[in-house]
């Protein structure tokens, strides 16, 4: 990866943390969890797969330390979310909608893998307080999101302005 | 643009980060939250709070107005029931008031030093959340430190620091651990414990009392308890939602707390205890100050603690 690739994936990174855990965290009615997100919508760039895993993981593992959390189950989630990311990307090329429904389905893999992972390790408070809403809301929310911001993201990144443009 | 190429280092990539996130975990679990774990939380916290800060700024008009829009319906509702109960406080209040007067005339006269109150406080704003726990912009700097109890400006328990670096540090509300609380209902010690490792997740906590004599009524305060070493004795916890009558010597019934972590924007933290060799025999109840908020956070930032003398 280039060092400006690198600085801006850093930047977003950062952003997506600090709007997760300022602004959607503290709203109950729109609750998209973006750090999964970004690392969703790096399995669509051109950047290495095992550098969009470790990505997923160092965002998923600064969540952790910011919250109250296990250290390692978000990591874990978010790593777990990039790998099937990268192996089903061909199966968003097709539309923005199908992007959008890809991102929606990989989140609610993630949130159900958030709510077997905390309750393995007595975490069941992880996704908070309703599970069965946050199972809807968030993969609705992300869906939505995907859906706006998928394109911009990869030209970001990929510095390629040709990038994710449909018909 | 996408490609198609994919490769191969991937999927050992995957296993690898997988093995190291089972390993933290393990690691995070044995330490419980100490150690190396939370050099590298108060680390984090110290990097990312002065963002987290800027942005509550930003953030915080707009959350509160999304929220507030979406709980139209409510808010008209609870507008009519606080005024109501703030009539009938307003009342006690004089009544209260003339008791403190006459008080203050009988120790002039019997010449009585009064009791004050040795805890220190340090009000924060919220400036975010992640799960259950909630990020304060008061930090070791502050007088923060992990452990400490943590209560709304009502005075109610909201939970404990569980971790602080130098600006911010993370709350842990009481809903979200997994430790019982010993608290007090009527003159029964009990133990709340969270739902939150349960099946059923909400905002209601279980009570159990072991050495139950008689039985708790809905509506009853629970309150901390002295035995708690977690909190001074006497801070309002909740309250008992369904009747529950001894059953041998036990007794189990449902709790709801006062606060909702998730509606709180301040919070006051508790320099306790203040002394820990008297700690274990502190039963103070803690003065509770209400704290006044006309719109602008940035008034309610003041930090006050006060030495224990």
């Amino acid at each position: 990866m280039r060092s400006r690739t690198v600085l801006v994936i850093g930047v977003i990174v950062l952003i997506a943390v600090v709007i997760q855990t300022t602004l959607f965290g503290r709203l109950r009615i729109v609750t998209p969890d973006v750090v999964m997100l970004v690392g969703m919508l790096l399995a669509l760039t051109r950047v290495r797969p095992e550098a969009v895993l470790a990505v997923a993981f160092v965002s998923g593992l600064i969540m952790d330390l910011l919250g109250a959390s296990l250290i390692g189950t978000r990591a874990v989630v978010y790593t777990t979310v990039a790998y099937v990311a990268i192996r089903t990307r061909e199966r968003a090329e097709l539309g923005r909608v199908t992007i959008a429904v890809w991102a929606g389905l990989l989140t609610l893999v993630g949130i159900t893998l958030l709510i077997v992972v905390g309750t393995l390790f007595g975490q069941a408070r992880l996704v908070g307080g309703d599970a069965v809403s946050v199972m809807i809301l968030v993969p609705l929310a992300n869906l939505a999101l995907a859906a706006l911001l998928a394109p911009p993201f990869v030209r970001l990144v990929d510095r390629d302005r040709t990038a994710l443009r449909y018909p | 643009m996408l490609t198609s190429k994919r490769s191969d280092r991937a999927l050992p990539t995957f296993i690898s980060l997988l093995v190291i996130g089972v390993l933290l975990m393990t690691f995070d679990v044995r330490l419980q939250g100490g150690g190396v774990v939370g050099v590298l939380r108060s680390g984090t916290q110290t990097i990312v709070a002065p963002l987290q800060r800027l942005s509550s700024y930003v953030v915080s008009p707009v959350a509160s107005a999304l929220d507030s829009l979406s709980n139209v319906a409510s808010l008209q509702e609870q507008n009519a029931t606080l005024s109501a109960q703030l009539a009938e406080s307003q009342a006690a209040l004089v009544a209260v008031q003339d008791q403190l007067a006459k008080l203050q005339l009988l120790e002039q006269i019997y010449d009585l030093e009064t009791d004050e109150d040795a805890l220190g406080r340090t009000i924060a704003n919220v400036i975010g959340a992640v799960d259950a726990a909630l990020i304060i912009d008061k930090g070791t700097r502050d007088g923060v430190l992990a452990g400490q109890p943590v209560i709304d400006t009502n005075g109610y328990v909201v939970g404990t620091v569980k971790s602080a670096s130098i600006g911010s540090a993370t709350i842990l509300p009481i809903i979200a651990t997994r430790e019982g609380l010993t608290v007090l209902v009527g003159s029964q010690t009990g133990t709340l414990v969270s739902r939150a490792f349960s099946s059923e997740l909400g905002l209601e906590m279980d009570l159990d009392v072991f050495d139950a004599r008689e039985p708790v009524l809905a509506g009853d305060r629970v309150l901390t308890s002295a035995a708690s070493t977690d909190y001074p004795a006497g801070l309002p916890v909740g309250e008992v939602l369904a009747d529950a009558s001894p059953e041998s010597t036990s007794l189990t019934t449902t709790v709801r707390p006062f606060v909702d972590p998730a509606a709180l924007r301040f919070v006051v933290v508790l320099a306790w205890p203040p002394d820990p060799v008297t700690a274990a025999t502190d039963d103070t109840l803690p003065e509770v100050t209400t704290t006044t908020v006309d719109g602008a956070e940035t008034s309610t930032t003041a930090t006050t603690i006060q030495e224990d003398g």
